[in-house]
Formats: C-alpha cells, structure tokens, sequence
C-alpha cells in the first residue's frame, strides 16, 4: 500500500509523484478558476509551487531532467503555434508598430540594466539581466491565449511582440556573450570567436526554422485529407527541437521560423489546433507545473531590492515604448495601457538559454545575486503574468474572449459619430439599424 | 443617389470577424474623402456612407477610395475588409454588440436576433422631389426587388454551410416583426396618419424601427433600398446604384405602369425565388402574371432604360449589369471558390481579395 503521508509521497517513484501532481493541478485550477476567476495556467503553476523544494518538498527539480525532452516539446508546441499566428508582412504595413516591438523590448532592456547598474549590480550582469528582461514569455502568452480566447488589437499586438522580444533577448544575450569575453585574457580571439558562434547561433536558427517550415509545407501535401496534420505538426516540432539542441542552436528561434514559414507557405492549408491537440494541451500542463516547481525565492530577503528594481524598470520600459508609438501605430491609450500590462511575464531563462538542465541555468560570468534576483523577477512575473494578462485583456482592453458576452463602453480614443453631410449618413451617429 | 455599405472586419489569421470596428473608426477618424464611416450593430461591421453623387463615374471613384484608404487603415491594424451578404463561418452567439444606446436598444428589445443581424448589405438612396412622389416611386419600385436580390446575392453560405440559396441574407433580415414591406399608401398625408398610428401603439419610435425593403427617409428626402447584400466589389456597388437610379428615372418620366395593391399577391414570391435561386430564379409579372426567369426580366428592364442609362451617364454601370447576367452573381462566384479540403476561411479570403481588387 502507498504510504500517503508527505514522506511517503517525497519517497514515491518520481513519476508517480509527478502523475500525482499534475492531478491535483488540473483539479486545484480549475477549482481556483470557477470560485476565485483565476487563470488556470495561475493555479497549475502553484500546485507546481507546492510540490517544490519551497514547499511540501514532493518534486526536486533534478527530477525534471527525465522529462526535459518533453517539456522542450511542450514549449516547441506553443512557440510554432505562436509563430503560426504572426503575419510578419504585418510590420512592413506598420512601421511604427515595428518600431513599437522593437522600442518596448530595447527599452526594458536597457531599463533593467541601468536600474541594476544604478543599484550597484556589477555592470555585465545587469546587461545580461536586461537582455532576459526583454522578452515576454511566449509560453505563458500562448497558454492564455487558449485559455481567455481574446481577439481583438491588442491580443494581435501582444503575439506580436512577444514574438519579436523573445528574438530581440536570444540577440541580445548573443551579444553578452560577445561583450562578456572582453574580459577573457585574449579579448580579440575570444570575442572573434563567441561572436561567430553567436551568428552561427542566430543565422543557423532561423534558417533551419525555414527549412523545418517549407519540409511541414511538401510533406502535407499528400496528407491534407487524412486528418493526419496534428501528427505531422508535432513530429516537425521535435525533430526541430532536437536538431536545434544538437547543434547548439536556439530551439525558441527555431520554432519560431518553422511557424512563420508553415503559415506563409502553407496558408489555409496549415490548420494548427491548440496546442496541436490534446497532447499538446497535457505537456502544456506538465510544462506549467514544471515553471511552478521551478520558481525561486532563494536569496529574497537580500535581493528583493535588485529584483523590484529588474520589475519596475521593465515595466517602465515597456510602457514607454509602447505608449511612445502608440497613436502613430493606430492604438488607444487605454489598448496602450493593455499592452503594457499584457506583456509583462517574463520568460524563464531556461528556456531563452536552452539549458541542458533545469537545476540551474547559469550563464558563465553572470554574478550569482544578480541571478538569483533576476530568477526571484521572474518567479514574481510568471505567477503574476496570468492574472495580470487576463485582467488586461478583459478589463481594460475589452476584447473578446469568445464568449460572446456583451461588453459595455469602447476603447479610448474612438470616434464614432459623423459630422460629414451626406446622402446616407447625414446627421446619424450610428449605422443603418 | 447615395450607397451605403456594410463591410466586413476580418481576422488575417483565420479570417473569421474580428471585433474591432473601434480600431478601424479610430485610424479612420481623419479620412480624406467625402464618404462616411460609422459603426453597425456588432463589432465586426461598419457602414460607409457616400456623399450624394448623380452620376456613375464619380460614385465608382468615391467608392474606389473609400475602399483603398480602408484597405490601407486595415493593414495597419492587420485586418482585412470584404463585402459579402454574409460571412460564411461566423458564430452569431460570438458577436458583440457595438455600445451605443440605439444598438443596445435593439439588443435588448430583440435578444438574439440583434446578433444574428450581424449580416451585410447595400443600401441605396434616390432622392425624390416631395412624399407623394416618393410613395409613388416605392411601390413601382416594388416589382424591381428581385432583380436587385439577384443581382446583389453573395451569401450562399451561413454558419460554415451552403444555404442552398443566393441570399441567405434576407432571411435574416425578415425574422425581424417590422421587416416585409411598406403598406400601400399613395399619398404623404395616407402614410404620415399610418405612422403616427404606429407610433402611438408604441411599436416604432422612428422611421429606423422599420425593416423594410424599400422604406421613405424623409430626412434625406429620398427612399431607400435596403434588400441588396453588399456586392463583393465596389465596381458592382456602384453598378447596382446606377441600375436603380436609371430604373427611377425610366418610371418616374415615362410611368409604364400604376402601382396597385394587388401588385404586391406576388411580391413575397417572387422575393423568395430571387434570394433562393439567385438569376436563375422564376418571377410572376403582377400585371400580365406571366413567369419568367429573373435573367430575362432584367434583360428586357434594361432594354427599356438603355435611354435614360444614356442620359444619366450610367451606361457602364448598366454594361455590368449586363455581364453579370452571364458571368454569374456574387454567389455563383463565392460557391466556386470553395475546394475541397480546404476550410471556408480560403473562401473568405478570396473575398477579401476580391474586395481589395487583388488577384
């Protein structure tokens, strides 16, 4: 018979332990979504929290490495279907929209690395810092995304920008990495050296998204009918996982390419499901539990001011981006202020580094009480980020989540009568009916 | 004359309706152009409205840019705009109405029907010179209302299925009390004393409260026609404009024949054939009660008013008409877009296309 206290549990089978918590996830979640109007990717996330070493102790987090492959294919699940949503063109349409992905993730960057700087971080691991602080974590944005169903302006621009802010962090910590080995004994040949790993890094992704994109494009052709997409879908998103792993490429830019090329190659043909299908949808839960036991409060008591400080100036770079190109891009103020808030989840350094464990993803040279703020910021913003998405969507910016619910009052900004004389039109504030 | 249309605002990723008719209206607010935006009942929609035009080259040219600067203010904000009756995929329990008091007016007097209106058409003003005139118009008017629904029909498909009929539009639009026809009255004093009747029932409040086929808007000094969808071009807007305001002009100068009441035995019929089966359709003649095919009613309408087409500079938009006639209506041309094992949304973006004038 099982020994059902909590050492009986700590002592299970790690995957039994595992099977237990992503039951009491989906129970706890959804019960924490109808009574207290939680987002479930919240209440996933602190069952996961739970079961960690912070807390009851169930789940270590070096008993995540057996299923770092499947996690990886949780997140390469979400990053195609992100990439699948982006109609790149759409830049080229707007060039201050362009401007504005690219302002608010620069913008949060260099933020954070000032305030950290400011703080008296130690200067190139406050540019690291910055780097991770400006993306948007893509999994978290997908996630809500199935879970609120929102469309609308502000949800096209937060797939946007979460796109294009995850590519401008794998930049940037590719050029850390370049400034990082000015302190290496041979300055020039190292950073000779890291900056040709870095283009191989980013130019290898991108081209291998192509590839993996047109490949999903010829092989569907025979299968359109067969009802086999999913299968093929989720066999491209590993295969380009684990070749971006083994070459020592980025797996989020990889995917990220694979789902723009699909869509532009493919077109109406490429029919992506949520999360691919119910497989998707079960990593994806196993995947937030993995984000929960990997949340990290080690070090606040001594580097909450440096974490606040990575929050407030993210936030503040963000939305002065954002708000800065706002009326040039076509957004209201109040669809502004959404934005903002929208995009605050940071994304998990493991996955924007593509660690081989989940232990702990360090970057050489970075300064540990830095890191440790900077994972204590992300715990805080990937907890929070749901909610905080949610409540943007819904409440300020008012956009559909799908349920064909009433919403009353507009986005700021809109004009909606007509003063113009005409035959059809003249002197009505409203249409035909 | 002057056209409003009703358009749709369509989501690039899937091309469902996207709700952000306020988005649009916004980066719209300081369009050049004499024509006219505003909101419709759900979010998904706008109306545009021209200016008044009396001829058929500056109407197209108006509505040619009315349609590039949308098309432009779209991209911005990645939305696609079409025409179309209908949108072929649309869950009607996923709109939302669009805020203002008249719209949640109707929301709440009509319950789901106020999100089912969530359909697309083409309205057409002529201006008449008194009320009497006016009424006159309406009721000879009457007998041309299929023609217009041929014409016009492109929305086959409703819900994600093919309707079996050229406008599924209209059935919508007649599941409203007020909808049908206006009552055969010949003079302005006969109808004021009927509306002033209505509105002490409380039934109406205004003029808007009617869903009629062809209603008097005495504000404008016009009548309207309301039972055409929106055509998939602005070529075929401005054609199908012409077409009446010559069809005006041939009755009110030459008077072919009274309106009488008994005209109106098979007005519901021959609606019927005109939204079901589209050119092909079969209409009564009220006066001769001969049958015959909406194509050949409308050829032999438009050898009678080549003159005043002529006279007004709408030859053209008659010659598209013409075409049409053979080429096929708007659903003739959604239907063959559909392939198998492609997803409507292929079909909704062909329009779109088709609305943007790009291949």
């Amino acid at each position: 018979m099982p020994n059902w206290t909590l050492d009986g549990l700590r002592s299970a089978d790690p995957v039994l332990g595992l099977a237990f918590v992503m039951l009491l996830a989906v129970v706890l979640a959804n019960m924490l979504h109808r009574y207290a109007r939680l987002p479930r990717v919240m209440g996933t996330m602190l069952v996961g929290a739970l079961a960690s070493p912070f807390a009851l102790r169930l789940i270590d987090r070096s008993d995540l490495d057996p299923w770092k492959p499947l996690l990886d294919l949780a997140i390469g699940v979400l990053v195609f279907e992100l990439g699948s949503r982006i109609r790149p063109r759409w830049l080229y349409d707007n060039p201050w929209l362009a401007a504005m992905c690219v302002l608010e993730g620069v913008l949060a960057g260099i933020a954070v690395t000032l305030a950290l700087a400011w703080s008296g971080a130690p200067a190139v691991s406050a540019a690291m810092a910055g780097a991770v602080a400006m993306s948007t974590s893509p999994v978290i944005v997908m996630a809500m995304l199935h879970e609120s169903r929102p469309r609308g302006q502000v949800t096209e621009r937060l797939l946007l920008a979460a796109a294009v802010n995850s590519v401008l962090a794998i930049l940037a910590i590719e050029g850390w990495r370049v400034v990082a080995a000015v302190g290496a004994p041979s300055p020039g040949a190292e950073m000779l050296s890291v900056g040709a790993g870095a283009l191989y890094v980013v130019c290898g992704s991108f081209l291998l998204g192509v590839a993996c994109g047109y490949v999903l494009h010829r092989l569907s052709r025979g299968t359109a009918e067969s009802g086999a997409m999913p299968v093929l879908q989720i066999a491209l998103v590993i295969a380009a996982s684990l070749l971006a792993a083994q070459w020592k490429l980025s797996p989020l830019m990889t995917l990220l390419a694979a789902g723009v090329t699909a869509r532009v190659a493919m077109g109406h043909r490429l029919t992506v499901e949520p999360q691919l299908g119910s497989a998707g949808a079960v990593l994806t839960v196993l995947l937030f539990i993995s984000l929960g036991l990997l949340f990290s409060l080690e070090g606040a008591a001594e580097v909450w001011p440096w974490a606040l400080a990575i929050i407030v100036a993210r936030l503040a770079g963000k939305a002065l981006g954002i708000f800065a190109t706002a009326q040039k891009s076509g957004l209201g103020w109040r669809q502004a202020g959404a934005l903002t808030i929208a995009l605050q989840p940071m994304s998990s350094l493991a996955v924007l580094l593509a660690a081989d464990s989940f232990v702990r993803p360090t970057p050489p040279g970075m300064n540990s009480a830095v890191l440790q703020a900077l994972l204590l910021a992300t715990t805080v913003m990937q907890l929070g980020g749901p909610l905080a998405m949610q409540w943007a969507l819904q409440a300020v910016a008012r956009e559909s989540d799908g349920s064909g619910e009433t919403r009353i009052g507009t986005s700021s900004g809109s004009g909606t009568s007509s003063s113009r004389s005409t035959a059809a039109g003249a002197g009505t504030s409203a249409g035909a009916r | 004359m002057g056209v409003e249309l009703e358009l749709q605002l369509l989501a690039t990723h899937d091309f469902d309706l996207a709700p952000q008719a306020e988005d649009l209206l916004r980066v719209t607010a300081r369009h050049s152009g004499a024509w006219d935006i505003k909101p419709e009942i759900t979010r998904s929609m706008i109306e545009i409205g021209t200016s008044i035009q009396r001829e058929h080259a500056s109407l197209l040219a108006e509505l040619r840019d009315m349609r590039d600067q949308l098309a432009r203010a779209g991209r911005r904000l990645n939305i696609a705009v079409a025409g179309g009756g209908t949108h072929a995929f649309q869950n009607w329990s996923e709109q939302q109405i669009y805020p203002t008091e008249r719209f949640r007016y109707i929301s709440e007097l009509y319950g789901y029907l106020a999100k089912q209106f969530t359909v697309f058409g083409q309205h057409v003003h002529v201006g008449c010179e008194d009320g009497d005139r006016a009424l006159w118009l309406l009721h000879a008017l009457s007998r041309y209302v299929p023609h217009f629904i041929a014409l016009s029909a492109s929305s086959p498909f409703v819900q994600g299925q093919d309707t079996g009929f050229d406008s599924a539009r209209l059935n919508s639009v007649f599941a409203f009390p007020l909808a049908g026809r206006a009552p055969f009255v010949r003079s302005w004093d006969e109808f004021g004393t009927f509306f002033d009747k209505m509105t002490a029932t409380g039934v109406v409040q205004s003029m808007k409260d009617f869903y009629w086929d062809i209603r008097p808007k005495p504000e404008y000094g016009t009548i309207e026609l309301r039972v055409c969808d929106t055509p998939l071009s602005v070529e075929r807007a401005a054609a199908l404009a012409c077409y009446l305001q010559s069809i005006c002009r041939y009755l009110r100068e030459e008077k072919p024949f009274e309106p009488a009441e008994d005209d109106y035995l098979v007005y519901t019929f021959n609606r019927f054939q005109a939204c079901r089966f589209g050119l092909d359709g079969e209409i009564v003649d009220p006066k001769t009660k001969q049958r015959q095919k909406i194509r050949d009613d409308i050829i032999r309408t438009l050898a009678r008013i080549d003159e005043h087409a002529l006279d007004l500079r709408a030859l053209d938009a008659c010659n598209l008409v013409r075409d049409t006639l053979f080429d096929g209506n708007d659903a003739a041309w959604l239907r063959a877009r559909r392939e198998p094992g492609l997803p409507l949304s292929a079909v909704v973006e062909q329009q779109a296309l088709r609305w943007a004038r790009r291949p």
